[in-house]
């Protein structure tokens, strides 16, 4: 199978690479990119992929997606799987949804999961879920991208995969403060984690998804990885953050998931913590408001 | 499904395309009819793995089984069933799938009305004459009555493309469903539109009244029978509706299932129906059709008093709605309610609004209303469901996920149609007002608020109504709805009053002094439900095409 790959850069070439294992045939088109190397088939003419390959897979960071569709052109015969994280951040609007906005594909779906790209290229062994409302979309994802050394599993929860991948950011940047505030220890970490892990679940639900989802790859799956791999973007900020640094992190992020849990009526206390220290909170603030929050049942 | 008078069906006639004269109603029409029901159920049942089959049946068994011990005798169910029973028991494959086709050939002669064309044309010359009869001004002689067109029902929507429309493919119209009223309404508004009738599901306890029932069998209606629960039934049915479809019938299918018993717009369809669309679609494209597109049409229904608004709500709140999904003692069996409400209510002013929306593909997608445009989208429609070859690539699950953006698209296209009406927006502010004033937003605790905790002052109510009319307009601005009423709280709440005091035994809101009183929180929650739409967030798509 031909397998479109948007995006040229180090997780392009990961996913391209994981397609040829898979014994497929990818795709890359790229741009703004250095072009891939030679021994993967690429074009600096997106719509040429798109003309090729039923299958498109989104591989740019999530403020390129909705360029990458522009140039690419999608249509009626594609299915489509960003392989991102969430939410556009200018828009705060879903990554599969900026697809649906900005092309005539329907057939949309998600990839989500730990993503050590640089593993990946390296030849280890990895894992990751692939979600759409769409059967065909998750088989044909399955067979471009399943081999003994990728395993992709599937899940319908498009909404809580997304969810996820947009909940991962967050939760580990507080992580990230957590572990560089003075005084604060394994304790606050252990409690952050699973806290973070009920809120997301709790919004989850309230968005008719399955809180269930975040204890996949797409949740718990990335999160550990964030935590395990030194210098992951996200936990650096978190670090950083408790220093007084605010330049950095998922602060547009958080802020879109705050509004969303607004609208769906349900509390995300750490999101908003996170958005208030955003907003010039002192961090050590914020952890002693979380601190003083009446006590409530543990599934509340 | 809900309906009382029937809608007029489609007619075969020599200037019809080919494929119509073998549509449902061709006078030889109906032993094709069953027989196609019955090789479409074949082939499905075939098709099944024998765990599959066997569980098929006996679901059609117990449920059938179930049904019979609360009806009448009916004889040659009890032997096909039994016939069933030992098929499942001791007989072959073969043994199975014939006595479960002799179920679905019995259903299909049921669900087939038995129409007559003499009785047809007589009826589409004389129904809506006598329907704009009863919605015109009533004089005192007979003489100066005003049987044309009338202002009581107002008919919007861009009537011109719906009419081309239907000549060039076949039309699904899905309608808000608020009252017994409606299907009736909804065939005037088609013959006051100018569009062709449609043909329509009723409620098979509807046909136990032996004229309702002789006139309906006549027109056209096809039976739904809501107390058959089996699978292999509905599966008649969608077989049915694809089978209507595909011959070029127009059809309208209630997709909320029922009459809203809360007085809202409806948010949760149901989809078995609406999907047929769909399938009809493919069957159309797979035999190389010309006119295979199937375009969905949402109409919103606006009363300003529903006939039935006491019933409804009591059920809504006695969350019976499940089990008292028929309901056969409304207002609507009752000829002298019927009568005051038509006396009372269908007299006033734009008392109903029906407002027909921009079409949809059956995709949840807009219709362009440029043919150009129209044969560009239908052309590119295909590939949606084709291989690059042209040809149709059969998938349910994927059919099923197109027919929720559908479903999605239809729900958010009702609140687009809606009249915002005096009584909705009076009824709106009213409840907030007794909301504030007893510090709690449960409906359950506020319908049992003691009459004297319900009176509310003047400008309290005033205020309330004037912002909720403001935000209205502001929807309307933004593109979320159609229509606003003018600005003006007092005379809304004028209007809203005099209509209250009109038709319902207690009133919504009552005069008391210089301030108001909510003499029946009941039916204010009812009009007020009308409005919940304006509390809805905004949302942009459905999340990946399906949430």
């Amino acid at each position: 199978m031909k397998v479109g790959i948007l995006g040229g850069g180090r997780w392009g070439q990961a996913l391209a690479r994981l397609a040829m294992a898979a014994g497929n045939e990818p795709f890359i088109a790229y741009r703004g990119t250095p072009r891939p190397p030679h021994l993967l088939r690429s074009t600096d003419h997106p719509p040429d992929v798109a003309a090729e390959c039923e299958l498109l897979l989104v591989a740019t960071s999530a403020e390129q997606v909705r360029n990458a569709i522009q140039l690419t052109r999608p249509g009626a015969q594609h299915r489509v799987v960003v392989a991102g994280r969430g939410l556009e951040p200018a828009t705060s609007h879903w990554l599969t949804n900026v697809v649906l906005e900005e092309s005539e594909a329907l057939r949309v779906g998600a990839l989500a999961g730990p993503a050590p790209v640089e593993e990946i290229l390296n030849g280890g062994l990895c894992a990751g879920v692939v979600a759409s409302p769409f059967a065909e979309v998750r088989r044909m994802t399955t067979e471009a991208l399943h081999s003994n050394r990728y395993r992709l599993y599937d899940s319908p929860d498009l909404v809580g995969v997304q969810l996820a991948g947009a909940m991962v950011p967050v939760l580990a940047t507080l992580i990230g403060i957590t572990r560089g505030l003075r005084g604060s220890g394994v304790g606050t970490h252990a409690m952050v984690l699973s806290r973070g892990l009920v809120e997301a679940g709790r919004l989850a639900q309230a968005m008719g998804a399955d809180p269930l989802t975040f204890s996949g790859l797409a949740g718990v799956g990335d999160l550990v990885a964030a935590q395990a791999v030194p210098g992951h973007p996200n936990f650096d900020a978190g670090l950083a953050l408790a220093g007084g640094d605010r330049r950095r992190g998922p602060a547009v992020l958080a802020q879109a998931l705050a509004r969303l849990a607004e609208q769906h009526g349900v509390e995300l206390p750490l999101t908003e913590g996170l958005c208030a220290i955003y907003g010039g909170m002192e961090p050590l603030e914020a952890v002693q408001s979380l601190m003083t929050r009446p006590a409530t049942s543990e599934r509340g | 499904m809900t309906a009382a008078t029937p809608l007029a069906p489609s007619i075969p006639g020599s200037e019809e395309p080919p494929e119509r004269a073998t549509g449902l109603f061709h006078p030889r029409a109906r032993a094709l009819v069953v027989r196609d029901l019955i090789n479409r159920s074949r082939r499905r049942l075939e098709d099944l793995p024998d765990d599959r089959l066997e569980a098929h049946l006996e679901d059609a068994l117990w449920n059938e089984r179930n049904r019979m011990r609360r009806s009448r005798d009916e004889d040659e169910a009890r032997e096909q069933l039994d016939l069933l029973a030992t098929a499942l028991v001791q007989g072959s494959r073969s043994d199975r799938i014939e006595a479960g086709l002799r179920l679905v050939s019995s259903w299909a002669d049921e669900i087939h009305g038995r129409f007559s064309p003499r009785v047809y044309r007589m009826a589409t010359r004389a129904l809506p004459r006598m329907l704009s009869a009863l919605l015109s001004q009533r004089p005192d002689r007979l003489s100066d009555w005003d049987l044309s067109p009338t202002a009581r029902l107002q008919v919007r929507g861009d009537l011109d493309t719906l009419r081309i429309l239907a000549r060039e493919a076949t039309l699904i119209l899905c309608p808000t469903h608020v009252s017994n009223l409606d299907s009736p309404l909804i065939g005037l508004a088609l013959y006051l539109a100018g569009l062709p009738p449609f043909i329509y599901g009723a409620g098979l306890n509807l046909f136990d009244n032996p004229v309702v029932g002789w006139w309906m069998h006549r027109l056209g209606a096809y039976t739904v029978d809501r107390t058959k629960k089996a699978q292999l039934y509905k599966d008649v049915l969608k077989d049915y509706s694809i089978r209507a479809l595909t011959t070029r019938h127009h059809s309208l299918f209630f997709p909320g299932g029922t009459r809203c018993r809360s007085g809202e717009l409806e948010t949760h369809l149901k989809k078995g129906l609406l999907g047929t669309g769909i399938v009809a679609w493919q069957e159309m494209l797979t035999a190389g059709r010309p006119d295979a597109e199937v375009y969905v049409v949402p109409l919103t229904l606006s009363f300003t008093l529903t006939l039935e608004a006491n019933t409804l709500i009591e059920d809504h709140l006695a969350e019976a709605g499940k089990q008292r999904y028929i309901i056969t003692d409304d207002e609507f069996a009752q000829p002298r309610r019927l009568a005051s409400f038509a006396r009372r209510v269908l007299d006033l002013d734009s008392s109903v609004i029906a407002h027909f929306g921009a079409p949809l593909d059956v995709l949840g997608r807009p219709v362009s209303p440029d043919v150009g445009e129209r044969r560009a989208e239908a052309l590119e429609r295909r590939r949606y469901v084709c291989d690059r070859d042209g040809e149709v690539q059969w998938d349910e699950q994927r059919d099923r996920v197109y027919t929720d953006r559908l479903g999605e698209a239809l729900v958010d296209a009702f609140p687009r149609y809606a009249a915002v009406l005096s009584t909705h927006a009076t009824a709106y502010a009213a409840w907030s007002c007794l909301a504030d004033n007893v510090g709690s937003s449960d409906p359950f605790r506020l319908v049992r608020v003691p009459t004297g905790r319900r009176r509310l002052r003047r400008e309290q109510l005033l205020q309330r109504l004037a912002s909720t009319l403001e935000r209205v307009h502001d929807g309307v601005r933004r593109g979320r709805w159609g229509e606003a009423l003018p600005k003006d709280a007092g005379r809304t709440l004028q209007t809203a009053l005099d209509h209250f005091e009109r038709y319902h035994r207690s009133r919504v809101l009552a005069r008391r002094g210089s301030d108001l009183v909510i003499e029946d929180p009941r039916l204010c929650l009812y009009y007020r439900n009308r409005l919940t739409f304006l509390d809805r967030p905004e949302r942009s798509q459905p999340l990946g095409g399906a949430s």
